[in-house]
């Protein structure tokens, strides 16, 4: 029973990651004042994509084909760590937040070796600047963790998670408003969301992500894709679970899975609205002031950490 | 009664959590005008501390005074920044003389010094801890800006935050001073601003600009 529900669970994360950015763009469409296209649309261009032939450069190696694979694989081991409507997850408690973090790193590491071993120079280019991009956002987003990790002695996530569900919702500490603060701002650059990469753009001197898929075709474009659209669930899933899991189910009963599963739709489509609104209020910083944005990620998340020693709760 | 009670507690309890936030966000800011509504913001959450304390400490003087800074430092000296920003046809940049992510490392020290500070003084006063730091933090963060900014209307700012810090540490350590003193102080903080503003156009009619790292020699 409960190992089906944890199956469930990332299925969702899995399967509903397309619906998600669908919405978002929609919402995005809606505050410019444009129509917008079906929500359903992210899953048309997976269909479309995964039956098409798979190009390859002809200078390219065995790296090029099997990056995607590797980012996809990552990308579904860090979605399986994150509890969505149920106290537990499929790999729960079998690692801790170092190594989710990490499998995020794995991910990112593999399609930058894709992306330069394609060969083209805006691969090249793109996977250096998701290389810097990177190192700077790991670490406000593992200071960030450890602060919440110090405060409920605990690991694993699903471990933070039922510590926090025990709290009082109104008794907000300093430590989880700044932990939120500095996670919000990595997962925006985590992303490639827009005050730190424009998504939609395809100009030569912005791009970031989408310079490295210049090259992809077919298939492989469309598990980089479905894995990108995984991570930025899956991370929405983690703010979620990390600070405001109240309302999520702790026992089996059905009732109750299907209330923790309602609000946690509820939750999702709020960071999702606020998500459009930020993508649409804020321009995109010029890349040399990217490393100052996250800067100032680091410097709450590491205030967050200090914060623990004071805050005894 | 139970609702508001609640409700006051939880303010007493957790709005100094808000008041570090505006604190890290003022260092970040780098318009004058995301600046005045941080400014405003603060003094909004300090607005609600006094009315709750004086809720819980049955001070009907506290709600005047909770009234008095709403009108002053919530609407009134916000409208004025707008008002002097707009006539000075001054530039929106508070030319910081530290990156932002710097800023918000001294910040990050300060806020942990002023829990230093008040960390030994834990049992002697009522007030919880976090508000208490949160005033000191609010002091330190003022002189922070005036030094930091070179924009004069910044200087005029910093004081602005650190008077905050100062009110809400009195207020947290007697619960308020005299309605006559407040008043008296209200009324001196409206002149500051006053005075100020006309030295700011005369600083800015003579050299042009409102740098104030530049005014090094004197002119008639």
């Amino acid at each position: 029973m409960k190992i089906m529900v944890d199956i469930l669970q990332l299925l969702l994360l899995i399967l509903g990651a397309p619906l998600v950015r669908g919405i978002i763009a929609r919402f995005k469409a809606r505050l410019q004042k444009r129509r917008g296209a079906s929500i359903w649309r992210p899953y048309v261009e997976l269909f479309k994509l995964l039956r098409k032939e798979d190009l390859t450069p002809p200078t390219s190696s065995a790296v090029f084909r099997l990056a995607p694979v590797l980012l996809f694989g990552c990308t579904v081991c860090v979605a399986a760590f994150i509890p969505v409507a149920h106290v537990s997850a499929l790999l729960g408690s079998r690692g801790d937040f170092f190594l989710l973090v990490y499998l995020l790193g794995l991910g990112r590491f593999s399609l930058s070796l894709g992306a330069l071993d394609g060969g083209s120079a805006f691969g090249g280019m793109g996977a250096s600047r998701e290389a810097l991009i990177s190192s700077l956002a790991e670490v406000p987003f593992l200071m960030g963790l450890v602060a919440l990790a110090i405060l409920s002695s605990r690991a694993d996530i699903t471990g933070m998670v039922a510590w926090t569900l025990h709290q009082n919702i109104f008794n907000i500490s300093t430590v989880h408003i700044l932990a939120f603060t500095s996670l919000a701002m990595v997962v925006l650059a985590e992303t490639g969301r827009m005050p730190v990469d424009n998504p939609t753009t395809h100009l030569e001197l912005t791009m970031i992500h989408e310079g490295m898929l210049l090259e992809y075709s077919g298939p492989s474009l469309a598990l980089i894709e479905w894995a990108s659209a995984i991570k930025l669930h899956a991370m929405l899933a983690l703010l979620i679970a990390l600070f405001g899991p109240w309302g999520m189910a702790a026992g089996g009963s059905g009732w109750g899975l299907a209330t923790a599963l309602l609000l946690y739709c509820a939750k999702v489509t709020v960071l999702m609205v606020l998500l459009s609104v930020i993508e649409s209020a804020a321009a995109k910083l010029r890349m040399y002031l990217v490393p100052d944005f996250l800067g100032v990620a680091s410097a709450v998340s590491a205030l967050a950490v200090i914060f623990t020693m004071w805050v005894k709760r | 009664m139970g609702l508001v009670g609640i409700a006051t507690e939880k303010i007493l309890s957790s709005f100094s959590v808000f008041l570090f936030l505006t604190i890290i966000l003022l260092a970040v800011a780098r318009r004058i005008s995301t600046s005045v509504l941080l400014f405003s913001l603060q003094s909004a959450i300090i607005t609600a501390e006094v009315l709750a304390t004086g809720f819980q400490e049955k001070l009907a003087s506290a709600y005047l005074v909770g009234i008095l800074i709403f009108v002053i430092k919530v609407v009134a000296i916000p409208r004025a920044f707008f008002v002097l920003t707009k006539r000075l046809k001054t530039v929106h940049d508070v030319k910081a003389s530290t990156t932002p992510s710097q800023s918000v490392f001294v910040v990050a020290v300060m806020i942990y010094l002023s829990y230093a500070a008040v960390h030994s003084y834990g049992g002697a006063v009522r007030a919880p801890g976090d508000s208490l730091a949160a005033a000191i933090a609010l002091i330190l963060t003022g002189a922070f800006l005036m030094v930091s900014r070179k924009k004069a209307l910044m200087q005029v700012l910093g004081l602005l935050v650190m008077e905050n810090g100062i009110f809400l540490a009195a207020l947290l350590t007697t619960f308020g001073m005299p309605l006559v003193i407040e008043i008296g102080i209200f009324f001196d903080i409206l002149m500051g601003l006053l005075l100020m503003g006309i030295f700011m156009f005369r600083i800015s009619d003579t050299f042009e600009h409102l740098d104030v790292s530049k005014l090094r020699r004197l002119r008639g």
